[in-house]
């Protein structure tokens, strides 16, 4: 189990000599993701995701809030001891081409972190390279003609299985899978997300999976909850069925009206919801942090900010003051 | 199962190794100009280190035969003093070389030492050794090594190269520094962090060997540099006179026996910078391959 | 200069690209017609040639590449294959515009796009250059952009979507009427490309263009285009219109890239990867079917002889599984 409550993290972006301007990335975030779960974080980008899975994985700091990995308190811990921690959570970068150094082979990129864990366990070298074979197994490679090979004689999927690989010499508890597929070719793409939705499965894994796209996010973890975030704040969160089918907020309505829709197998959603164009980045701070853009804001939009709330009659999590249910997605013509 | 596998992972970083050897290999011969380069390289550092053993410690001179033009007996004619101007330079060529072999060292060791360390660390360390980088590179150089020159007589080459070496790391610091600050922020350094990888490994095992063609190079610039500053300083003079020297040589050639106006003394100022010329033709040459032996994509095509 | 949208006919084009292993085909013998006042879309992976397929439309492979066979015919220009020189430069602002992938590189990061927009103009030899400003300006108007703003930005003071609509206002500026947008939307927000999507069919419509849009998103090409072009391996393996393709797709390529989308809707677990991975020029087959070795058709046949692009109705398949069941 990995939670985490009001994580605020803010960024000074360097302006003149006069002053900086802070800018906040997360404004009091929560989450909660089960043992061998699934979560996913959708949003557009410089909405927070990215900064909050990597403050989950351990790579970059949190100015407040608490983290809670496997029932153990960070705060308690001091940043030397927090590490081991953090090495339960894996990053998969979206980027398969630089996660790799181009420089060692898979062998080596593999023998590293496993020989550590060999030397912390006292396990032999034999250990090593058997384990190595394994976890290329695993993510469906062949290690005998994987192992030898460097980066840049490997697919971009191969490589992202590599990836995965590695991540899994650790025995992570989870694995935070950033826009993972992204870069990978489409045919290649359902490849990828089957083999961390099969890792799940077989090793209990549970996967952070953040994304801009609702409908892989489903893939991966139809079974989780669903968190959609803009500007720092989580906006709606539930199960993702739920709020595919029944979004609330006018953020994610329009996130999911902007899905392409397939003419010919689909038929539009009957409401579909277009947000006003985003303001600058020096928005305004009060209010819902969505008013600027909300076709549907009210008088108490600009004045109050909603927070994160469960109102009579919709299963979810929402920050918004006048929820309202509208068909947004595109249907399947044969349900139609 | 296990029990197989022992040997061939012992195996599997030999091959590895032979593997790269033949790399370097296949990347050598797609240029026969850099074929060359090595050729001339390895042919200077044998002179360096085998030539003076086939010479007397001092030179034999014929009074007979001063300052003569080239001719068969001696390739590039005599001194003043009758002595063969080929061997001179063969026996001058250790001094040359051992000491600009130390520059580089120097060089590269302290600049990519305190690049990397300034780059990977950044804070509060990164400020200390780039303000005192800056201001190392803010002093000229030659005129300091006039000044040192006074009370220092760099009697042996690797005091020379010491002196050489402690100024020139600048540039190569502040240079790593910057290629060091590129490469942490990539996913593969990220990922080492992640999974808990020590700081040794890191820079040891991921950061330099992407920087390795990087540094090669500058070493390898850093040996020509070595070579001009040196000849340069006893060229002017500066230095105690050494008579087998190459910058004394190109001074005695100029001053002495009058090569800008005597034929017969072309020879005494030409060898030295040929020797010169040969040498930086062989590094340049030698340079351009380095991308290619570092980087597997280019290697292994 | 051409007043309505140009029709454009591709016949046979074959380019090249010059490697160590010899020439090799990175399209090969591609016919498509695009039809004057419609938007194609042509979906491919990386490596498909759908990128050297557009660059062939303005006559602009790079060496090492180069057309080896087979003509581009546009109404107005006659065989861009055949331009050279100052032609050729002449015909790509003039009568073609090219809108860059993502507009991200294609912009000069130390000039403002107003400079630019007048760097383009003395190029073409345009005289009334505060027409072209105000063209400039009421095309960005029409994007949703403050035109005098935009005009007076950096590439850095610029969001993802406003330098794609600039690339576009660039592309469109001196009054062309073929367009081709290379990747139009990736690395674009959902909502972002939803916009951008939105703009390109209206101005489409609105200033009567024949548009050709590359990409890897199938949806992007569902939104936009009349009519979809597959391509894979260097081949154009179905054309057809758009709603019939994705309705009923007949080359298993076409249809395994569909069933591989996850929806939103209906049982997730039906999505099925494809299994094998796309080639590369250097691993495309010189013989048979480029797609055969992740076909779940093949057959004998496709080991030998290359499919020809057979019209079944509205559609062209290059098939020989599809062409079978066609006179079964």
């Amino acid at each position: 189990m990995i939670t985490g409550s009001g994580i605020v993290k803010s960024f000074r972006q360097r302006g003149t000599i006069l002053g900086s301007r802070e800018v906040r990335a997360l404004r009091g975030v929560d989450f909660a993701i089960p043992k061998g779960g699934a979560a996913s974080f959708i949003g557009e980008s410089g909405c927070g995701k990215t900064t909050l899975g990597r403050i989950i994985a351990g790579l970059e700091s949190y100015d407040e809030g608490e983290l809670v990995i496997g029932g153990t308190a960070l705060s308690e811990l001091k940043p030397k001891q927090r590490q081991p921690h953090f090495r339960k959570i894996q990053l998969i970068h979206q980027d398969p081409y630089s996660a790799l150094n181009p420089t060692r082979t898979i062998h080596q990129t593999l023998h590293a972190p496993l020989s550590l864990r060999a030397k912390q366990t006292g396990r032999s070298k034999a250990w090593i390279e058997e384990r190595a074979a394994e976890v290329l197994s695993l993510v469906g490679l062949d290690p005998g003609t994987v192992l030898a090979r460097y980066p840049h004689q490997l697919s971009g999927g191969m490589r992202q299985r590599v990836v995965i690989a590695r991540a899994l010499t650790v025995d992570p508890e989870m694995l935070v899978a950033d826009e993972a597929v992204s870069m990978i070719d489409v045919s290649l793409r359902l490849g990828i997300l089957a083999l961390l939705k099969d890792l799940r499965e077989r090793l209990g894994v549970s996967v952070l999976f953040i994304t801009h796209d609702v409908a892989t996010a489903r893939y991966i973890g139809g079974d989780g909850e669903l968190y959609v975030i803009y500007r720092g704040q989580v906006v709606e969160r539930g199960p993702v069925d739920t709020i595919i089918a029944d979004p609330v907020h006018p953020y994610t309505q329009s996130l999911l009206s902007a899905i392409p829709v397939l003419h010919g197998l689909e038929q539009p959603g009957e409401q579909p919801v277009v947000p006003l164009e985003p303001l600058d980045p020096g928005q305004d701070e009060t209010g819902c942090l969505f008013a600027g853009r909300c076709p549907f804001r009210g008088e108490r939009c600009t004045s109050e900010r909603p927070l994160l709330q469960v109102t009579e009659g919709h299963p979810q999590e929402h920050a918004c003051f006048y929820p309202e249910r509208r068909s947004v997605i595109a249907r399947p013509l044969s349900e139609v | 199962m296990s029990a197989t596998l022992i040997p061939e992972a012992g195996s599997a970083t030999a091959t590895m190794r032979r593997n790269f050897w033949q790399g370097v290999w296949r990347v050598m011969k797609r240029k026969p100009s850099r074929m060359a380069g090595v050729v001339i390289v390895v042919g200077f550092a044998f002179m360096g280190v085998f030539g003076p053993m086939f010479f007397p410690e001092h030179l034999p001179g014929n009074v007979e035969a001063i300052t003569q033009p080239p001719s068969w007996e001696h390739w590039f004619g005599t001194d003043p003093q009758g002595r063969d101007v080929l061997a001179l330079v063969i026996t001058g060529s250790r001094y040359v070389l051992l000491c600009a072999a130390v520059t580089a060292l120097i060089t590269v060791v302290v600049g990519t030492g305190l690049g990397l360390f300034s780059g990977f660390k950044r804070g509060r360390w990164d400020t200390v050794i780039m303000r005192v980088t800056d201001m190392k590179l803010t002093i000229p150089g030659l005129p300091l090594l006039l000044v040192l020159a006074t009370v220092w007589k760099f009697g042996s080459p690797i005091q020379m190269g010491l002196v050489l070496g402690l100024l020139g790391w600048g540039g190569v610091a502040r240079a790593v520094r910057a290629q060091t600050l590129s490469l942490r922020e990539r996913g593969f350094i990220e990922a080492a962090r992640g999974l808990g990888l020590s700081t040794g490994h890191i820079v040891g095992k991921e950061l330099l060997p992407s920087m390795a063609p990087y540094i090669a190079m500058n070493m390898l610039i850093a040996v020509t540099g070595a070579v001009y500053a040196q000849v340069g300083l006893f060229f002017l003079g500066v230095l105690p006179y050494e008579s087998d020297n190459w910058g004394v040589m190109l001074n005695l050639a100029v001053f002495q026996a009058g090569a800008m106006i005597q034929p017969n003394a072309l020879g005494y100022l030409m060898a030295p910078l040929l020797a010169i010329l040969l040498l930086t033709l062989g590094i340049v040459l030698v340079v351009d391959a380095m991308d290619e032996i570092f980087n597997p994509r280019l290697r292994e095509e | 200069m051409p007043e309505q949208a140009p029709g454009v006919r591709i016949g046979g084009l074959t380019v090249v690209y010059k490697t160590s292993a010899g020439e090799l085909p990175a399209v090969r013998d591609v016919s498509l017609t695009l039809e004057p006042g419609t938007i194609t879309g042509i979906v491919g992976e990386s490596g498909s040639g759908k990128s050297t397929l557009a660059l062939s439309l303005l006559n602009a492979v790079q060496p090492p590449g180069r057309i080896a066979a087979g003509s581009v015919e546009i109404d107005g220009l006659g065989d861009v294959a055949g331009l050279r020189g100052e032609q050729l430069r002449k015909a790509r602002g003039k009568h073609i515009g090219y809108v860059f992938q993502a507009a991200q590189n294609s912009l000069n990061p130390l000039k403002t796009v107003g400079k630019q927009l007048l760097d383009l103009g003395r190029s073409h030899g345009v005289e009334d250059l505060p027409g072209l400003v105000r063209e400039a300006k009421e095309l960005l108007g029409r994007m949703g952009l403050d035109g005098a703003r935009v005009l007076d930005s950096h590439q850095h003071e610029l969001s993802g979507g406003m330098r794609q609509r600039v690339g576009i206002m660039l592309a469109l500026v001196l009054n062309a009427h073929l367009v081709v947008l290379d990747e139009p939307t990736t690395a674009l927000d959902m909502i972002t490309q939803a916009n951008i999507l939105k703009i390109i069919r209206e101005v489409h419509a609105e200033r009567g263009l024949t548009t050709l849009v590359i990409t890897h998103d199938i949806g992007v090409v569902a939104e936009v285009a009349d009519r979809l072009a597959v391509m894979y391996g260097g081949r154009l393996v179905e054309q057809g219109p758009t709603r019939e393709v994705l309705g009923a797709p007949s080359h298993p390529y076409t249809r395994g890239l569909i069933k591989a989308i996850p929806r939103l809707v209906g049982d997730i677990d039906e999505a099925r990867a494809l299994p094998g991975r796309p080639p590369t020029l250097t691993t495309v087959p010189d013989r048979g079917c480029v797609f055969r070795d992740r076909c779940a058709l093949r057959m004998d046949v496709c080991d030998t002889e290359d499919p020809a692009a057979v019209p079944h109705g509205s559609r062209i398949v290059a098939c020989h599984a599809v062409t079978v069941k066609e006179h079964a």
